[in-house]
């Protein structure tokens, strides 16, 4: 364990706990911003911040949005535009959507829905279509929810009301009509706006052995692969789930029944996302094999999978890696969130290194 | 501990017993006097919860109190925040602080237990030789948490009028570490210890000039001063910038202000020679000083010894410059006086004569720093220093005693434990609990003195205890309280209960702090704790309406006990929502309870009754004869098994009702349909049972299931015979 670090990771740290970074997708590579959610505890208040990341490297606050409860997740539409839009839910159970200026880094407006009816405990997760004008949002009482752009104000309906049966910690959209939705028990559920009333398909991993929880934090879908979810969950389990074969998951990292695959980490995975910066080395291999997939841990790893190989340890920090985010724009960056109240940025190639 | 209060002499921990001026927190409760009773308590950390009531009014009718809800509230929780910090570090930076410090205190830990391990074997003179530099080690790197390294110079095009770096001002605390350092740790620079105090007092003298005059602050006058005036040497505050340089060993300061000396000016050096003369010889005798030490850093000056032969040697030889020079002819032609006189007080200096020293320095510390350099350049032993350091005390009296002043005269002390009272006094328990790791590196009896088992601390080392004091305050933060296992770790007689009762007292409101709490478990392998706080998140959740995670978490905390009683209100719950069309409902709980034989109480029950009713479904459309066959059976298997609730009895029956009518043959033989009769009679006598409940079923349910139940078993007769 290094004591000071990794040396190649950019420190920043906050005066608050940060509960979640995402980089801003940006118009010019000039012009770089970050946004995060943070909390102060001290006075109980939230907010989302924007950041520049100047030359130096320093991280400039450019502006900052108060959220009246902690935030439970952010993200942004993928598409850029002007005004990009950001999503945030809390544990309050409210939806906030914000414009942001990608330019000038300003938030500009709120729309926002808290009601009792929308939700009647945390909301978990949200997720955005390409241009942010529908978003998909569940929660721990077990409702999913769709919520729309309107006349200058949010419309939501609900699709589903699991009256607490089951909950829900992890979205993303798989297609404009359907969404993968995660909960305990390493549970993942596939959705199909056409066919309401409930999951068109579903799947709980039978790894939860002993005193694990199996919840499932995170769910990445690739945009050319939309039958594949790949799905960060406890124990250090990473897994893809192939809706096309639905009893036979490829087990990317963890302590599997059968098959056991060198766990990158052996405590909960928060966040998974696909690698778009390593070039897979299977790509002529196949359409069948899984593509790399980045995964952040609470014990400090952030580490990238590619199935049937060793993980690729990026950084392997003394507190949890709550988060992180990588640039759509310059895929070699990435932004993480520390525990211990920092935000930290790694650059993974040479060119972006020097221009830190 | 109330006794404890009045006698500051039997404190475990130290507080200030000295009483300062009351601090005033206004209390805004809003509730129209007079306050009836008021309670106070502890908060997380430093707040105070205080709930002020109002006396209850004499007529208090529901309907007034409707009318006007905002006029009587009642009463209201209002939160205090007491103190601010004492402003040096605010709270931000000691979090900094308190997490940077802790992969530096668990990797020494685990060095202590693998060297200590391997030392059984060896001698434990090895362990000693190796012990001290790893945590020479630690210390650096806590130093670095403690501020930015003192950089000798930065700038690149060096100014020759800025004679003082002016940097970021460093922390007290960083300085009594470094202090702590010099003495208790680096073995290595025990003969330069001078020396290092000479770079200490360089490093931290600013501090001492926040509260008093001192070195620093004089040159930060004159650095002003010799941008402004142009003749420099015709000024006083100049020479005595210079002298008080020397005295303290600014060697670099003092050569860079001589040098600004106006003979130096090309116009003016035709007709100052000699002036110029001596200046530069004496700037050449400062730059020469010998030093003993292991190194010289770029920018500084002198010439290093690394022996003590060595530096007597050249120490003998520049004196010998000093009184040559000093004798000189030259003095008579220089016309300057103040140059004159300017000089010839730097000579002294430099011949260690006291009364030049003292009117020198300003700080009795500085003229401490001054002896080692001119006077008494060895190091002489903590008791030589600590007589040296009162007589300087004596000759520059100290209006203020600050706790790094305390540390210090602790140190010379040699009393590890006034050393611990005053860094409890001034900086805290973090400072405490880490620096008890530098002051038994290599004080054998300090190690004793900390180790040893005390009866009156119930049976643990002061080191315990004051590991255990910090734990306490970070777990009283809730953004330190994850950190503070891994200093309960570290005490082996007090810190895992301790530990199991952090844990314990965790919320399980948020669901990231249950899943940290239980990676800790899992961290110090407490599978007893980890299922406890499994059944505690269980119930909440199953209180709070979220019925699956509470099945969930206590299915896998594996609590039968709680499982059954909650089938049973979930049973509930079932038989009055379920229908064939609603079953979706409870489709995902179902998916999620599993299959597995034995893992979810009384609820395995849901899952085989979700196949029957699906199959039953299945028959209903198909009307197949060997769905309906194994849908008999999956209703036997259901009837037998001892997990499935009597409730459930009639309204599988009576869902089955024309299975058992099933034209042509009977699905079930005797013996099954003798089975099911006896259920059924076994029910007819509940039902004179108190608390029997039963399902919206038709009243003469019981009736049909009986007559279709016989008309099958005549029929399997009929067929078996």
């Amino acid at each position: 364990m290094a004591i000071a670090g990794d040396p190649n990771l950019h420190r920043f740290p906050q005066p608050n706990p940060v509960d979640a970074v995402r980089w801003i997708p940006a118009f010019s590579s000039l012009r770089r911003l970050a946004a995060a959610a943070v909390h102060d505890p001290d006075s109980s208040s939230s907010a989302v911040e924007v950041h520049a990341l100047n030359p130096g490297p320093n991280l400039a606050l450019r502006s900052s949005h108060p959220i009246p409860s902690r935030i439970s997740a952010l993200r942004f539409s993928l598409s850029p535009q002007k005004p990009l839009l950001a999503a945030a839910a809390t544990f309050a159970g409210s939806l906030h959507l914000l414009s942001i200026d990608p330019f000038e880094g300003s938030i500009d407006s709120e729309l926002s829905v808290s009601d009792i009816a929308f939700s009647a405990a945390a909301v978990a997760d949200v997720d955005g279509q390409m241009e942010g004008r529908e978003w998909v949002s569940v929660g721990e009482d077990g409702r999913v929810n769709l919520v729309a752009v309107g006349d200058g104000r949010l419309e939501w309906r609900r699709v589903f009301d699991s009256m607490g049966l089951v909950e829900y910690s992890a979205v993303k959209w798989g297609s404009p009509a359907e969404f993968a939705t995660g909960g305990l028990g390493f549970g993942v559920q596939w959705w199909d706006q056409r066919k309401p009333g409930g999951a068109v398909a579903q799947f709980k991993g039978n790894w939860a052995c002993g005193n694990t929880i199996g919840m499932v934090h995170s769910i990445d879908i690739h945009p050319s692969r939309k039958h594949i979810c790949v799905v960060g969950a406890s124990s250090g389990t990473v897994f893809a789930w192939d809706l096309r074969w639905q009893h036979q998951p490829i087990l990317l990292s963890g302590v599997g029944m059968g098959d056991t695959v060198q766990p990158a980490s052996e405590s909960e995975v928060w966040e998974v996302r696909y690698d778009t910066h390593i070039q897979s080395s299977s790509i002529g291999s196949g359409p069948t094999r899984i593509l790399p997939v980045m995964m952040c841990s609470e014990d400090g790893i952030l580490a990238v999978l590619e199935q049937g190989e060793e993980p690729v340890e990026l950084l392997a920090e003394a507190c949890a890696i709550n988060g992180f985010d990588i640039d759509p724009q310059n895929p070699s960056d990435v932004i993480c969130t520390l525990e211990w109240e920092m935000i930290g940025i790694l650059p993974r190639s040479k060119e972006t290194s020097t221009a830190f | 501990m109330p006794g404890r209060a009045s006698d500051p002499g039997n404190s475990l921990v130290h507080f200030a017993p000295e009483v300062r001026d009351p601090v005033v927190y206004p209390i805004r409760h809003g509730i129209n006097p007079p306050l009836f009773r008021v309670f106070v308590s502890w908060s997380d950390g430093n707040l105070l919860n205080v709930a002020c009531l109002q006396a209850p009014s004499p007529v208090s009718n529901a309907t007034a109190r409707a009318a006007e809800p905002e006029a009587d509230i009642g009463g209201k929780v209002v939160e205090v925040r007491l103190g601010e910090g004492d402003g040096e570090i605010n709270e931000e930076q000691r979090r900094r602080i308190a997490y940077g410090s802790v992969p530096a205190f668990a990797m020494l830990q685990s060095r202590r237990n693998s060297l200590s391990m391997m030392s059984r074997m060896a001698s434990s003179s090895s362990f000693r030789n190796e012990w001290w530099q790893h945590v020479l080690e630690y210390s650096n790197q806590i130093k670095d948490l403690l501020g930015p390294p003192r950089l000798p110079s930065s700038s690149v095009i060096e100014d020759s009028k800025v004679v003082l770096q002016q940097i970021e001002e460093p922390s007290s605390l960083k300085a009594a570490w470094e202090l702590m350092e010099i003495f208790y740790v680096d073995k290595q620079s025990s003969a330069w210890l001078p020396e290092r105090l000479v770079d200490w007092l360089a490093g931290y003298d600013c501090i001492l000039a926040r509260t008093e005059t001192a070195i620093y602050s004089k040159l930060v006058n004159v650095q002003k001063k010799i941008v402004k005036i142009q003749v420099i040497e015709d000024d006083s505050e100049y020479w005595e910038g210079i002298s008080s340089a020397l005295a303290v060993g600014w060697l670099d300061v003092v050569v860079k202000l001589l040098r600004l000396h106006g003979s130096y000016q090309l116009d003016q050096l035709g007709n100052r020679e000699t002036e110029n003369g001596l200046v530069e010889a004496v700037a050449v005798l400062v730059s020469t000083m010998p030093r003993m030490r292991a190194d010289l850093p770029t920018g500084k000056l002198g010439q290093c010894c690394k022996t003590k032969p060595d530096f007597v040697k050249a120490w003998e030889k520049w004196r010998g410059h000093i009184t040559k020079l000093e004798c000189s002819a030259f003095w008579v032609q220089c016309g300057h006086r103040q140059t004159r006189e300017g000089l010839r007080n730097l000579l002294q200096i430099m011949l260690g004569n006291i009364k030049n020293l003292t009117t020198s320095t300003c700080h009795w510390m500085e003229l401490y720093i001054s002896h080692f350099l001119f006077i008494r350049p060895f190091s002489t032993g903590l008791e030589g220093m600590h007589s040296l350091a009162q007589k300087c005390m004596q000759l520059k009296p100290s209006s203020n005693s600050s706790g790094l002043i305390g540390v210090f005269m602790g140190i010379l002390g040699g009393n590890t434990e006034v050393v611990l009272a005053e860094c409890s006094k001034a900086f805290g328990p973090w400072m405490v609990a880490h620096a008890m790791e530098l002051l038994t590196a290599t004080d054998d009896q300090a190690d004793i003195l900390l180790h040893e088992e005390r009866y009156n601390l119930g049976g643990i080392s002061m080191e315990e205890l004051h590991r255990l004091v910090y734990a306490q305050v970070l777990s009283s933060h809730p953004l330190t309280w994850q950190i503070a296992p891994t200093y309960l770790a570290s005490c082996s007689k007090q810190g895992l209960g301790l530990l199991e009762v952090l844990l314990y007292r965790q919320s399980v409101h948020n669901l990231r702090v249950t899943l940290k709490n239980l990676e800790i478990c899992r961290l110090y392998e407490l599978e007893n704790i980890s299922a406890c706080i499994m059944k505690i998140a269980g119930v909440y959740y199953w209180k709070h309406g979220r019925r699956g995670s509470g099945i969930h978490w206590l299915q896998q905390a594996q609590d039968e006990v709680r499982l059954n009683r909650i089938a049973q209100q979930l049973f509930e719950c079932i038989g009055k929502s379920i229908s064939d069309d609603s079953f979706k409902q409870w489709e995902g709980l179902i998916e999620l309870l599993g299959s597995e034989v034995g893992t979810a109480g009384g609820l395995e029950f849901l899952h085989k009754y979700r196949d029957f009713k699906r199959s039953l479904q299945l028959v209903h459309d198909k009307k197949a004869a060997d769905a309906a066959r194994q849908t008999v059976e999956s209703l036997v298997q259901l009837m037998r098994s001892p997990s499935t609730p009597r409730r459930f009895w009639l309204p599988l029956l009576h869902d089955s009702v024309h299975l058992l009518n099933w034209r042509g043959q009977a699905l079930l033989n005797v013996s099954e349909t003798n089975l099911l009769l006896s259920k059924l009679q076994e029910l007819s006598m509940a039902k004179l049972h108190p608390d029997f409940s039963n399902f919206d079923l038709p009243a003469q349910a019981l009736a049909t299931v009986r007559l279709a139940l016989a008309a099958n078993l005549r029929q399997a007769i009929l067929e078996e015979s």
